[in-house]
């Protein structure tokens, strides 16, 4: 705090005021976010627990979305879900990775400031933008390879997504990187060690806490984005039997099932899909944690 | 006559567009110490990391200039497009003023450049490992914890594991930098002797503070004013 706010401050000096309201204020915003996560857990809480209690929530969780038939199981969207999220994350992570270390240990000074510019300069592109690009681009591209439906499936969603995810986590891996002292790489270097050679040796055993936090930072970008899903894997409510099906994930099947009553059934499958959400990516957030102490505790 | 191991033409360096060092040419003999000394923030250390390249790696560096070293029995222009960077670094091999162990055992550490250069004999690494940490001294304080980390080792202890890591890799040229700078007078001694034995197969530049071990070791003596490197 000491560097932010500069000198120390002489108590009764205008200066002591400025930073007692600027501490109020940080003490406030921090305040309202806790709240606000409190008061969404109570919320999840206090309507989860009766669901639990008479085994709705798990007959949600198993069955499948047909309301004519006064079934509203999420089952569909949590396999799309998992599969989307999954075949993204393992598409993006490699192509992540290698990226990084292109970045930090092979590309040239000029090359690499570029490519970062590059990078996050993509992260600030809304995900809107990308399935909108995508619907004119690919969708009508799968469609001619498919040879049927409307092109829009989880084959149609996924390269999109693993595109989207790929920014976070190639800053999240080059920053990690980076904070391996330069004298150990350039020790590797002294020693005529190959780009491959200070990867594999250097950097992977200094980084890995960083690397799986990576990957679980894009794993969790990847489960909880909406837009790409809703608006190129087709949004069909069954569960997919191919890659190239049409599928609804459950941040989809929020965005589309329209629900006012908290007593309908449609209200809760919304909900249940919503605390599904919300447990996952509490333990995704947790794992996190947990490996940032190590690679943090290591560096001491 | 002596035989001239290295020899640069025009060296210039500059940091970030400032200028530490200028038209530098001098010679080095062949199976000799040389010692260089100079103020500190002088260029000393910047003026090693122009023989092995290693400079290339450093951001906000420029070097204009020649160097040709004698490799293989042959003077070479060690810029020249022909030259294998990474074979150039392990013949003109370096041990910084800050010792930089790896993130590995002490093991790993001196045994890191033999695992680089493709070697898989285990008991010939361990052969090697051993007799270089015997050669610097320090096997006797760390034969019974190999696999223990080599950055908990003391800063002395680091800056013979160092030397031992670039001793394996039989380097033609050693650029020392301040090599007895954290050691004990005893130790000290006993490094300078290991130089002293070492001039038979490599040559040595060496930056350092003492005029005593100047004295005692280099057979010539070199140093930094205003950017340029005087034969004294
Ligand atoms: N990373 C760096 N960035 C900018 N300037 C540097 C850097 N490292 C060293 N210098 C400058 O280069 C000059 C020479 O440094 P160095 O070669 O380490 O001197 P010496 O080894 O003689 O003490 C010093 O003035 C120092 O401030
Ligand atoms: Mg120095």
């Amino acid at each position: 705090m000491a560097e932010i706010f500069g000198k120390t401050p002489v108590p009764g000096s205008g200066e002591m005021g400025k930073r007692t309201l600027l501490e109020h204020l940080f003490t406030i915003a921090a305040l309202v976010s806790a709240v606000l996560t409190g008061a969404v857990f109570v919320f999840l809480a206090v309507f989860a627990i009766p669901l639990i209690k008479n085994g709705l929530f798990f007959q949600l969780l198993f069955s499948n979305w047909l309301p004519q038939q006064h079934l509203y199981g999420i089952y569909p969207m949590l396999a799309a879900s998992t599969m989307l999220a999954s075949l993204s994350l393992a598409l993006s992570f490699p192509v992540s990775l290698f990226t990084s270390f292109f970045i930090t240990a092979v590309a040239p000074r000029q090359l690499r400031m570029v490519l970062l510019y590059i990078v996050r300069f993509m992260t600030g592109i809304p995900t809107v933008v990308y399935s909108f690009a995508a619907l004119f681009l690919l969708v009508p591209l799968m469609r001619a390879i498919l040879g049927r439906g409307s092109g829009m499936s989880i084959l149609t969603a996924v390269p999109v997504l693993s595109l989207l995810i790929a920014p976070t986590m190639i800053i999240f891996f080059v920053n990690s990187f980076q904070r391996i002292p330069s004298s150990t790489i350039l020790a590797a270097d002294s020693l005529g060690a190959t780009p491959v050679q200070k990867v594999l040796y250097v950097i992977v055993p200094q980084a890995w806490p960083g690397i799986l936090n990576g990957l679980l930072l894009g794993l969790g970008r990847a489960i909880g984005d909406t837009m790409v899903s809703l608006m190129l894997a087709g949004n069909s409510p069954t569960v997919p039997q191919s890659l190239a099906d049409s599928a609804r994930t459950l941040t989809a099947h929020i965005g589309l099932v329209l629900a006012f009553d908290f007593d309908s059934m449609e209200f809760k499958s919304v909900f249940v899909s919503g605390l599904v959400l919300y447990v996952s990516t509490a333990i995704i957030m947790s794992i996190f944690r947990i490996t940032s102490t190590i690679s943090t505790g290591r560096r001491k | 006559m002596k035989k001239t191991k290295i020899r640069t033409r025009n060296i210039c360096f500059q940091y970030h567009k400032k200028q530490i060092l200028k038209n530098i040419s001098v010679e080095f003999p062949k199976g000799e110490i040389s010692a260089i000394a100079g103020p500190s923030g002088s260029g000393k250390s910047s003026f090693l990391i122009v023989l092995n390249r290693l400079w290339e790696e450093i951001d906000g560096v420029n070097v204009t200039g020649k160097v040709e070293i004698e490799l293989n029995g042959q003077m070479q222009d060690i810029y020249s497009g022909r030259i294998d960077i990474r074979q150039l670094r392990r013949k003109v091999s370096i041990v910084f003023q800050q010792p930089n162990p790896l993130p590995m055992s002490i093991f790993k550490n001196v045994a890191f450049p033999l695992n680089l250069a493709g070697l898989k004999d285990r008991e010939r690494i361990s052969r090697e490992v051993e007799s270089a940490l015997k050669k610097v001294h320090l096997w006797d304080e760390v034969k019974d914890r190999l696999k223990e980390d080599g950055r908990l080792l003391s800063g002395g202890q680091q800056q013979r594991l160092c030397l031992a890591r670039t001793l394996v890799m039989r380097p033609e040229v050693l650029l020392l930098d301040e090599p007895t700078a954290s050691l004990d007078a005893r130790t000290a001694e006993a490094i300078e002797q290991l130089l002293i034995q070492l001039k038979s197969r490599c040559t040595i530049v060496m930056v350092t503070h003492y005029q005593d071990q100047i004295q005692r070791i280099a057979d010539s003596h070199f140093e930094v004013v205003n950017g340029n490197l005087i034969n004294r």
